[in-house]
């Protein structure tokens, strides 16, 4: 496993997507930053840090992307013939897929993080605000965004796996997690939904001081039920993928 | 809709065998199902007596290049080899060992975006190679290669033969298939129409081409002394169970002028033709169908 988890990650880095992807990832944690700092209504006490932070779970959707492609890629460009010859097991494929795109999910978040934090931390200070990295918020928010985008990136993995199409799974995923979601919350009745979406139960592991007034009033799951909404996501594709589609013939 | 039917041969190690049929005839799809990459809804196939997807470790048991080169086109030929190095756990020096084997050590570094159809050809092959298996899968290897590559390739199969290997290589060009296999399965319309050694196949149909003015004399004098003649037109005969000189010798003594004597060996292309012209009729547009009028 170790041997395929090494492969895969190779895989990734003599492509270029992954670079493109990282710099995009950079490019939207500064601009989130800058979103949320220079307004005059904007970050004002250090109440309002925690959720500050929890912006740098916003690049889950590129690495949802980098997680479509670790699969449809493959398929797109045949490469899964050498790659099923050399591994006949497609449990074996899919599972060294999810522990890379999962590590490579965490690596995205602390660049993420890395580059808000570089820049949050002088420009609240300017203003009088003090970042306390003790504070149980600030550190729950962190870990949260490296759960949410390591799952994110399992999520994309299962999504690519079970659907193979790298076109329809990228379009499917986006529209889903971009449009679709959100279009959910304003529906009276359907909102109610929004909780067991991935965007859903995201936030219900990120946000963890908002009333159920900022959704609409759709109340969030607990953190815990988050977490576990959001596995659901990031296995059950997975596992169907490697257990239906991957098998399927490869021609 | 049929892909392969009722298609059955073994091959033996050791030996290079050619899977041989004309296109559509089910070749890569019998090489897909071979590997596990296709499920047959009848039937099974094992190589050494093990289906592909049991093998232990099938790198190292069985190389394939497959007709559909597959690469990732941003990728470079040795980058692509050393994730599939990193994989089956052997050194990159693997990888560049087997690009300098099949001559692409120059271009070893270039993405595979820039390749041509015979140097990705070539790539299949190093991919093939890598695990140094004993059992190479090879589907249509020719494919793209100009004639400087094909002779290289003849040579190359040649050497991995002499070296105890075994070699399945399909393709619908027979001189490939005559300058390197000694084995031989002949498939049409996922049948198996018929497999055997090189010299097995051709044996007993040589025959011999007379021309003569008084053909019909020579027909009878041919046919009385045992052979099976068969008349060719144009005053020719074309003679079965003799050879030309026995043909010569007995227009001679019957007195009978020649204008043409001349021995055909008959070769696997024309066996190949023999075997597989026969199918079904062409099919025929149903009743009331109108053929659509081309927009000019």
């Amino acid at each position: 496993m170790i041997r395929l988890v090494r492969g895969e990650f190779l895989k990734l880095r003599t492509t270029q997507v992954w670079f493109w992807l990282l710099l995009a990832t950079a490019a939207v944690s500064a601009l989130l930053i800058v979103a949320q700092l220079a307004p005059a209504d904007g970050v004002r006490s250090a109440a309002d840090v925690p959720n500050m932070f929890a912006s740098s779970s916003e690049p889950y959707v590129l690495v949802f992307v980098l997680g479509v492609l670790g699969v449809t890629t493959e398929f797109r460009y045949q490469t899964i013939t050498p790659t099923v010859l050399q591994t006949p097991s497609r449990w074996a494929i899919v599972g060294a897929k999810m522990i890379t795109y999962a590590l490579v999910g965490i690596a995205y978040a602390l660049v993420a993080v890395a580059i808000q934090m570089a820049m949050a931390v002088p420009w609240l200070a300017a203003k009088g605000v003090h970042v306390d990295f003790g504070n149980g918020d600030v550190i729950r928010a962190l870990a949260a965004v490296f759960g949410v985008v390591a799952l994110f990136g399992i999520v994309g993995l299962g999504v690519g796996a079970l659907l193979r199409n790298q076109i329809v799974a990228v379009v499917v995923g986006i529209v889903f997690l971009l449009v679709i979601q959100n279009v959910l919350v304003a529906i009276p009745g359907v909102k109610n939904v929004f909780p067991y979406t991935p965007g859903g139960a995201a936030d219900a592991m990120l946000l963890t001081n908002v009333g159920p007034t900022d959704f609409n009033g759709v109340t969030l799951l607990a953190p815990l039920g988050g977490v576990i909404v959001l596995l659901l996501w990031a296995f059950v594709p997975a596992v169907v993928g490697a257990a239906y589609s991957m098998n399927r013939d490869i021609t | 809709m049929r892909a392969v039917d009722q298609l059955s041969f073994s091959v033996e190690p050791g030996t290079v065998t050619g899977f041989l049929g004309p296109n559509g005839a089910g070749k890569t799809t019998t090489l897909r199902i071979l590997l596990g990459l296709v499920h047959p809804t009848g039937g099974w196939a094992t190589i050494g007596g093990r289906p592909y997807r049991q093998l232990e470790a099938p790198a190292r048991a069985v190389g394939a290049s497959l007709e559909s080169s597959s690469f990732h086109p941003g990728r470079t030929a040795r980058n692509h080899l050393r994730i599939m190095c990193t994989v089956a756990g052997l050194p990159d020096q693997r990888a560049d060992a087997v690009l300098e084997l099949v001559g692409l050590r120059d271009d070893a570094r270039r993405k595979v975006r820039g390749y041509s159809l015979g140097m990705r050809q070539r790539l299949g092959l190093a991919q093939a190679l890598l695990g140094d298996p004993a059992v190479l899968i090879l589907d249509e290897p020719a494919n793209g290669l100009d004639p400087d590559g094909i002779r290289w390739l003849r040579g190359f199969l040649r050497m991995l033969a002499d070296q105890g290997r075994t070699v399945l290589i399909s393709s619908h060009q027979l001189a490939e298939i005559e300058a390197v296999a000694n084995h031989v399965v002949i498939l049409n319309r996922g049948r198996l129409v018929r497999s055997g050694s090189l010299a097995e196949l051709t044996a007993g149909t040589d025959r011999v081409l007379v021309r003569s003015p008084a053909a019909g004399a020579l027909g009878e004098a041919l046919a009385r002394a045992g052979a099976q003649v068969v008349g060719a037109g144009g005053g020719t005969l074309q003679v079965r169970g003799m050879t030309t000189d026995q043909v010569g010798h007995l227009a001679f003594q019957a007195g009978i002028e020649l204008h043409e004597l001349a021995g055909r060996r008959s070769d696997l292309e024309e066996l190949f033709f023999a075997l597989t012209a026969a199918g079904p009729p062409p099919a025929t547009p149903p009743p009331g169908y109108q053929a659509p009028e081309v927009a000019r």
